[in-house]
């Protein structure tokens, strides 16, 4: 298994009126073809724009500064004369064009919105034969339908609903829809930011079922953002746990709810409320996340870490091998 | 359906919808009332007499008018349009059946049915270059422009009028609206041929005699007979509205669309042109324009357009700030939809309810403008008839008395404009609910 994706010291700032805040500090990872790599953190730790940062599109004013996003595309893509050949290619480093055609080709991206996410001037069809035929211009409108027909049984929507529009559906089925224009051009890595956020609990695990079936049927490679550790502890092959824009650790689901290794990652499985033990009082990480206007020095965890020592102030730490066989940026382990 | 229906046709029930069905009516539907006429009003009923009293009434001048027209083809006329009329409606029923026995799909029915329209039309368009070749262009279009109107009442009668009612008020105030503009329009289409004299030649008749039985309406300064004026005076008018419209309509939107989608510098220029534009008082800079270019309905019409781009820019504008931020424009982005795509498909669509209005308010506008700029002497030739100009020489003719030169054309205006106006204010509240909460 090669990787699919490799991102090196990839570096997001936001510019702003207060300053510079780095979103994305200097993160490092690899995605393996057909795993599910799994980001988590708190909100503002910087998942959504590192995954947005894939496809190019860092939402204004933020701008990716440094770094490399390898991604080996699956097949030649042509834009205005020109061809992206097969194989590992820098996306940072290609024109616009091209990464216009690579997105929903060949990475897709589903919001946490369902709700808002569909034209609601067009029925379902309609977007599902835009999208099909925007990139294979020589599809005729039937094989476009009959792929949407295809994609949305898979997903359970009747195909009778296809001239349906987005205001007759349920939040679940629009997520559902979501997922189902996001697959439609069989893409190779689907980045699914927070999906299921805005869903009841029920239909939640429906979905994220469907996508996990979806995912063996379509060969697909999956990075799913999110805060809820449930989730990945059922759905991720690795997961990466961000805290203020800098990867913390980096291991296998298991691994990492077994036997987590940096103090941060262990404070956060703390704080998962335990049905079995109802007496166990909830644990939380006292303090906020710091301020990334003004960076601080060391370790950015420090003043939240019940371990930190003095080297933790003023040294950076780096990623190295964890025992428990991840990677993992603090001290206690170099 | 072969045996059964005889028997079932006899029962109270059946025969009663059957009797319900066949008098929905042509401005009212009068499906309700028949089956409950004892239980109505008496305003109700008082309002109905009145309505389907006006109406008959409408109905009998036409044919009075045709009868007497000066061309002599008066009665072939309204008869064609009549017909060709009904046979618009019996495709717009087909095109319905068909589709909802789901034989046609949504597009392709339209396509039938404007085709089986314009097939129509364009028969009848045929037929009349044909048989009456010394008529020229003339009649055809008369005919066309006739066909059309009338068809749009006849199917706003039975088919849009159960829809706009069902809104209420907003519906109601719409459907009168448009009834209003077609009815005029038609009159104004086969003018030619249903007006008792030339409306373009003098003297026809004694110099502003008062009404009589020869001169309904009376007669002008110059003999020209009032009725004949003010049945033909809407055509310059109608143009200058419609091609004005036309003009600011798809200049305006174009450039808001873009602009405001491209945003930074070509959306802070063509705010800048478009406010300077708007802090002119309208009807000023449409006199400085219009004094400008010469007269002409073109010139007119362009004059009124300048005026007008702006109302078309700032609605558009706003609403595309607001659209194209939301997630959907930003999920086709990220599906890698192309610029134009997501212009035409995606923020369009979204904004044009908005920009209609405006255009529906604009008809109106355009309509009390082009009055303005030819009571001031901008407009056409004397000859020509127009209510703008019996507007001007009634004004002088006043004071001595001939009210009648101004009253019938500032009438007709007044009616064109309040049509215009009812239809806008009504698509106002039926396209932007969020407007009346």
């Amino acid at each position: 298994m090669s990787d699919l994706l490799s991102i090196r010291d990839l570096i997001v700032e936001y510019r702003t009126r207060r300053g510079v805040a780095r979103a994305v500090d200097r993160v490092s990872l690899d995605v393996e073809e057909n795993t599910t790599l799994g980001l988590a953190g708190e909100s503002g730790c910087g998942k959504s724009t590192l995954g947005r940062s894939i496809i190019r599109l860092v939402p204004y004013p933020g701008k990716i500064v440094e770094g490399e996003i390898v991604f080996d595309v699956g097949k030649r893509i042509e834009y205005d004369g020109q061809a992206v050949e097969p194989g590992p290619t820098d996306l940072l480093k290609l024109p616009e064009e091209a990464m216009r055609r690579l997105r929903g080709e060949q990475v897709a991206y589903i919001f946490q919105d369902p709700m808002t996410s569909l034209n609601p001037m067009m029925s379902i069809k309609d977007h599902f034969v835009e999208i099909i035929r925007e990139h294979s211009p020589e599809t005729t409108e039937e094989e476009a339908t009959e792929r949407a027909a295809e994609i949305l049984g898979s997903l359970g929507i009747l195909p009778e609903r296809m001239t349906d529009y987005p205001h007759q559906f349920s939040g679940g089925m629009r997520q559902r829809v979501m997922i189902g224009l996001g697959l439609a051009l069989k893409p190779r890595l689907l980045i699914a930011d927070e999906p299921t956020t805005s869903l009841d609990v029920i239909v939640e695990a429906q979905i994220l079922d469907e996508i996990a079936k979806l995912k063996e049927k379509f060969n697909l490679t999956m990075i799913l953002i999110t805060h809820n550790l449930g989730v990945l502890a059922q759905h991720a092959d690795n997961i990466a746990i961000i805290y203020a824009g800098r990867l913390m650790e980096l291991a296998d689901t298991e691994t990492l709810f077994e036997n987590p290794q940096h103090p941060y990652s262990q404070a956060l499985l703390q704080a998962v409320p335990d049905v079995r033990k109802p007496d166990k009082k909830l644990a939380w990480i006292p303090g906020a996340p710091p301020d990334l206007t003004e960076p601080l020095p060391g370790c950015m965890y420090h003043p939240r870490c019940p371990q930190a020592t003095e080297r933790c102030r003023t040294e950076q730490p780096m990623l190295t091998k964890s025992p428990s066989g991840g990677i993992v940026a603090c001290h206690l382990y170099s | 359906m072969s045996e059964e229906p005889t028997v079932k046709e006899s029962t109270a029930p059946e025969k009663a919808r059957h009797h319900e069905t066949i008098v929905s009516g042509i401005v009212l539907r009068l499906r309700r009332t028949t089956k409950s006429m004892g239980e109505l009003s008496l305003k109700g009923k008082i309002a109905l007499l009145i309505v389907a009293g006006l109406a008959i009434d409408l109905v009998a001048d036409l044919i009075l008018l045709a009868l007497r027209s000066h061309r002599g083809i008066g009665v072939p006329v309204v008869a064609t349009t009549f017909l060709v009329a009904i046979a618009i409606s019996a495709a717009r029923v087909l095109q319905k059946h068909l589709v909802s026995s789901g034989l046609l799909s949504r597009t392709r029915g339209r396509l039938f049915f404007v085709g089986l329209s314009g097939a129509f039309c364009g028969a009848a368009a045929a037929l009349a270059y044909l048989l009456v070749p010394q008529e020229g262009a003339t009649l055809p279009v008369s005919l066309t422009v006739g066909n059309v109107m009338l068809a749009a009442l006849f199917i706003l009668a039975f088919d849009l009028y159960p829809q706009l009612a069902d809104r209420g008020t907003p519906g109601l105030i719409t459907a009168a609206g448009l009834v209003i503009v077609f009815a005029i329009t038609y009159m104004t289409g086969i003018s030619l041929y249903i007006v008792p004299y030339d409306p373009f030649t003098l003297n026809v008749g004694p110099l502003l005699s008062p009404p009589t039985e020869h001169f309904p309406l009376g007669t002008t300064q110059l003999g020209q007979d009032m009725l004949s004026r003010t049945i033909a005076g809407g055509a310059v008018m109608l143009q200058v509205a419609v091609l004005s419209v036309a003009v600011c309509f798809s200049t305006g939107v174009t450039i808001g669309l873009i602009a405001s989608y491209r945003g930074g510098i070509a959306d802070r220029v063509a705010s800048l042109i478009m406010d300077s534009i708007f802090a002119f008082p309208g009807l000023v800079l449409a006199i400085a324009i219009a004094a400008m270019l010469r007269p002409g309905v073109v010139n007119m019409a362009l004059a009124i357009a300048v005026v007008y781009i702006p109302s078309y820019f700032r609605v558009i504008r706003s609403q595309v700030l607001s659209v194209k931020e939301l997630p959907y424009v930003e999920a086709a982005i990220v599906m890698g939809a192309r610029d134009r795509d997501i212009l035409l498909r995606y923020v369009l669509p979204n904004v044009l309810p908005s920009a209609v209005v405006v255009m529906s308010i604009n008809f109106a506008d355009a309509v009390l403008t082009a009055a303005g700029l030819t009571f001031i002497g901008l407009g056409l030739p004397i000859d020509v008839p127009d209510w703008g100009w019996d507007l001007t020489f009634g004004r002088m003719q006043l004071q001595f008395g001939a009210w009648w030169v101004i009253t019938f054309p500032g009438i007709m205006i007044v009616l064109l404009a309040l049509g215009f106006t009812l239809a806008g204010e009504g698509l106002n509240e039926i396209l932007m609910p969020k407007l009346t909460e």
